[in-house]
């Protein structure tokens, strides 16, 4: 232990272990971790994945139903914005089926009545060809629920023939680098790609220590133990909220082999992005 | 490991970094977008409004703020400051007292270069004091001195400041100084109408809507500051967005 100048009391970190086992692990289970295990046994938690026109349960996982060749996910606005401007505005998109969920990090407390705009994966698939599959992820899916997403979207036994690509956004701060983030060129992009995957990349790889997080890192990581062919494209932008130069750096993926075909009307397509920017958002007025 | 020395401001951590003022910095890019300008006769401040809600007075959502301007009005010092509205308060506050106290004192309004360094060293001093925080805004002061000459000042949260030629601060602050990189070139700058219009052009490359969402300002040598009215702003756009087109014009009849 060790006292700052404040009077505040620091724990330095002690290699030799801890005296007292059984302390050390009371003293990590936060106010945080008591209620998710009350959700947990709640089953509040569950990820439940539904058919677009029931809204009944699937029975099986989704990419077990139908047979998928490339699967593009989309985690987070701008990604989302990415997709649904450039590539879900040429060709016919059927929504196949939504993933709902609820945690802590949703906006409402009720975790039964959640409106459409809330905690939704949003599935599609392609009418001319059924095999390309979209998701649109807008929602935070947490740690404990990432594992039952990939249950229900992949199955426990998937098949190998299917390329999957990633979009995501990152704040710049994640992105490793001992240059100041000032000098950043951001947004740019970095790719990290499974072992299996051997097309050309539109980026640079993701330099050491390249590590990701959250849902894009489950579904990589999935895709690795399973030798699922899988790239994940990561914006690093200065701007988290939807930001029309952080979704134009998703540009160069549009020349990947997974997304050459469904691309077709660019103009367009910053039209449509435009019109996404939503400019009635009122900002809040702690920032000038 | 940055969360064990980024607690206290007055701590650096093992590889130099003084953690709390960097994330200050952070903070000023969750501001809006500003621009600021230094033509040979004309210095020109460009910020982006936001959208007020509703039921808000927008005359009390200012960002171009005087100050101090001369008993006959004959130049002025205008800011803008990006980043912790009631920090910019506080700071504008200071400074506006500092420019009468100067006045009072040695009967010579302040030049810009001494409340850009009034500013920065308070700055400095919140980075170096236990129990406060820095100050999480950067600004853009311009103005002219009694020798004619026109400036423009940066200062950021950290106390540093420089004197540019064209500087961006806040939100995609990157972007825009490509732009003004590219795009500045001190003859065009000779001509006042020029400065505005890339004032007004750098900042259309992140505003998402428009004219409707652009606060400008200009001071001319031995003039009052000129705020611009959102129809002058509009008449600009419409003159810079003619510009384009017919530049595209050109450039497709050349490939055809």
């Amino acid at each position: 232990m060790a006292a700052t100048f404040f009077g505040e009391v620091v724990k330095a970190p002690c290699r030799a272990g801890t005296e007292d086992e059984e302390e050390e692990e009371d003293r990590r289970e936060t106010p945080e971790d008591r209620e998710v295990r009350r959700q947990l046994m709640r089953k509040s938690r569950e990820v439940r994945l539904l058919r677009r026109q029931t809204k009944t349960s699937l029975e099986v996982s989704l990419l077990e139903k139908y047979s998928c060749s490339k699967f593009i996910i989309a985690i987070g606005n701008n990604a989302v914005a990415f997709l649904s401007s450039f590539v879900m505005n040429s060709g016919i998109w059927e929504e196949v089926g939504c993933a709902k969920l609820w945690n802590e990090w949703c906006r409402t407390t009720d975790a039964v009545s959640l409106s459409p705009t809330e905690a939704f994966c949003v599935f599609y698939h392609l009418k001319s060809n059924p095999s390309v599959f979209l998701c649109q992820c807008s929602c935070y899916v947490a740690e404990d629920q990432q594992y039952q997403w990939l249950e229900k979207v992949f199955g426990s036994c998937p098949k190998k023939n299917m390329q999957v690509t990633i979009l995501t956004s990152r704040h710049i701060t994640d992105y490793k680098t001992s240059e100041s983030t000032c000098s950043l060129p951001s947004p740019f992009l970095r790719a990290l790609k499974t072992q299996n995957f051997k097309d050309p990349v539109c980026c640079s790889l993701l330099e050491q220590p390249n590590i990701v997080h959250d849902l894009p890192a489950a579904v990589l990581s999935y895709c690795q133990v399973w030798r699922i062919p899988a790239i994940l494209y990561l914006c690093y932008t200065d701007i988290m909220k939807l930001d029309p130069i952080t979704v134009e750096a998703f540009k160069p993926v549009l020349s990947s082999r997974s997304l050459k075909g469904l691309v077709k009307n660019i103009p367009q397509s910053t039209e449509m992005l435009k019109k996404l920017m939503v400019t009635n958002e009122i900002q809040s007025n702690i920032y000038t | 490991m940055a969360s064990r020395y980024d607690r206290a401001i007055t701590v650096f951590s093992p590889d130099g970094h003084l953690f709390q003022v960097e994330y200050a910095q952070e903070a000023v890019k969750k501001g809006s977008t500003a621009v600021g300008i230094r033509g040979t006769n004309i210095v020109v401040l460009g910020v982006e409004k936001k959208s007020v809600a509703k039921l808000q007075d927008e005359r009390t959502v200012r960002k171009i703020c005087a100050l101090d301007d001369h008993v006959c009005m004959a130049f002025a010092v205008l800011n803008t400051f990006i980043g912790l509205t009631a920090d910019a308060r506080v700071v504008i506050n200071r400074a506006r007292v500092e420019c009468q106290s100067h006045k009072l004192t040695v009967e010579d309004p302040v030049t810009v270069e001494y409340i850009t360094r009034f500013i920065a060293t308070l700055k400095q001093k919140y980075t170096q004091s236990n129990g406060r925080r820095p100050f999480g805004i950067s600004a853009l002061i311009v103005g002219f001195d009694d020798d004619g000459i026109p400036r423009l000042y940066q200062t950021d949260p950290s106390g540093t400041y420089h004197a540019w030629k064209a500087n961006a601060i806040g939100r995609s602050a990157k972007t825009v100084r490509e732009f003004l990189e590219k795009n500045y070139t001190e003859d065009a700058m000779a001509n006042d109408n020029e400065a505005i219009k890339l004032a007004i052009r750098a900042l259309l490359e992140v505003v998402q809507s428009g004219g409707k969402n652009i606060e400008l300002a200009i001071i001319r040598r031995n003039q009052p500051l000129k705020m611009f009215s959102a129809k002058e702003i509009e008449l600009q756009v419409t003159e810079i967005e003619k510009e384009k087109e017919e530049a595209e014009k050109k450039k497709s009849k050349k490939t055809v």
